[in-house]
This record gives structure tokens, C-alpha cells and sequence, in this order.
């Protein structure tokens, strides 16, 4: 498992709203205790996948200056069982933007149905702390997507 | 808002006991108004009052007194 959480951006007006998608594989390590049987995927996943959507938000809007990084979980509610293979559609907006922090209402989505959801804040880290230029892969297909 | 009122709501966005929160009280003697707790506190101050403060406001504030005199200024505490 890697920790890049999201497939594919679906939709995205920076520093407003954006739509993603992850479909979950059957092959996470963490199911063989999450759990025997019954594999789920924890809600841990599904905030920081909640989290990484409204991050690529806010790194896509040029006003932006820092890293968004998840400083508050509040209201968040997991109202179904998310299992191996399934999509998960999640959505954000972006209730806040200020020059230090922003705050998300996030959705997490599986066939139409609401699974989970969050209010996150973000707090701006300096870009400086972190290595430069780093590519995202999945918010770079997306951007060239819409420029084809 | 009464003082009294913002005075919880002070001690709740900085987790601490509201019998410890006064308006004299200084922002060294909190201990969580450090620099996640001034995130926290502009957070609230933008969703509950929708108040916007400049960076040299959140500088200042070195006391709850200033805290109350933010809210007092853009409406959201009456007067005393």
C-alpha cells in the first residue's frame, strides 16, 4: 500500500470544490486484521483519503502559499462499511480559505450513498520545509486532461 | 454575546477550564494557545462570528482582553 490515497480527480475548481475517486483494493495488507472475515476499510483511511481530495483542492488554487496539512478532524461520521473493490467517490468544499488554514467539508460516497463525512481544517506549512517541487501525479493527469 | 459567554467560548477553543479564563488572563498562562490554538482560535473566530483578522492582529493578541476587544469591534460582544 502506498499512501497516495486518491485514483483520479473527476472534477476540481481550485480552492473550491473538487470531486476524486479510489477504488479500494482487495489486496491491502491492513484487511487481514481489519478484520478476519469481514474486511473493511477503517475509518482512518477513509478521513485521510477525505483529506488528501480537499488537499489537492487547495494545492491547485494559486493563492495557496504552504502545504495544506491536516490539523483538525471534527463531525466525522463513518454511516456504512466500505469493503474491498468497491468506488469510493469523495467530495470536498472548501468552506474557508484563509492565509493560514482552510476548512473542508468533506464527503465520502459508494454508489450514491454517503459512507462518511468530516469537517477538516488545514494549516499552511511552509513550502521551504518540504522537498521542492514534488510531482503529484494525480493532480498533474488531471490538469493535462483538462488541457488536451 | 455576553462577556461571560465569550469567556467559555474562549476556554472551549483552547481546552481549558472556564473558572481559569478571565479576561485578564494572559496568553502565556493558556497552555493551548500556542501557535495550533491561534490556528484554532481564527478558525472559530471565521466560522461561528465570520471574523477576519489581519496578521498583525493576530500578532497583538497577547491576552483573553484582546480576544473580547476583537469580538467587541466587529460586533459579536456587547458592550460593557
Amino acid at each position: 500500500m502506498t499512501f497516495l490515497l486518491l485514483d483520479r480527480i473527476v472534477s476540481l475548481e481550485a480552492g473550491s470544490r473538487i470531486v476524486a475517486l479510489r477504488r479500494i483494493p482487495s489486496d491491502e495488507h491492513y484487511f487481514a486484521d481489519h478484520f478476519p472475515g469481514f474486511p473493511v476499510v477503517p475509518g482512518v483511511l477513509l478521513t485521510e483519503m477525505m483529506g488528501q481530495t480537499a488537499a489537492k483542492c487547495l494545492m491547485a488554487d494559486a493563492s495557496v502559499r504552504g502545504k495544506p496539512m491536516l490539523a483538525r478532524i471534527q463531525d466525522a461520521t463513518f454511516r456504512r462499511w466500505v469493503r474491498p473493490l468497491q468506488d469510493v467517490e469523495m467530495r470536498a468544499h472548501i468552506s474557508s480559505l484563509q492565509p493560514r488554514f482552510a476548512n473542508a467539508e468533506c464527503e465520502a460516497h459508494v454508489d450514491g450513498e454517503l459512507v462518511a463525512s468530516a469537517r477538516l481544517m488545514f494549516a499552511f506549512a511552509p513550502a521551504d520545509q518540504f522537498e521542492p517541487n514534488p510531482r503529484d501525479t494525480v493532480l498533474e493527469r488531471f490538469l493535462a486532461e483538462q488541457a488536451a | 454575546m455576553k462577556e461571560q459567554e465569550a469567556l467559555h467560548w474562549i476556554a472551549k477553543v483552547f481546552e481549558d477550564a472556564p473558572e481559569r479564563i478571565t479576561s485578564a488572563t494572559a496568553r502565556k498562562d493558556i497552555a493551548g494557545w500556542d501557535s495550533m490554538g491561534t490556528l484554532i482560535l481564527l478558525a472559530e473566530l471565521d466560522e461561528k462570528f465570520n471574523i477576519h483578522i489581519s496578521e498583525e492582529q493576530i500578532e497583538a493578541m497577547q491576552s483573553v482582553s484582546d480576544v473580547l476587544g476583537i469580538l467587541r469591534t466587529n460586533g459579536a460582544l456587547e458592550a460593557s
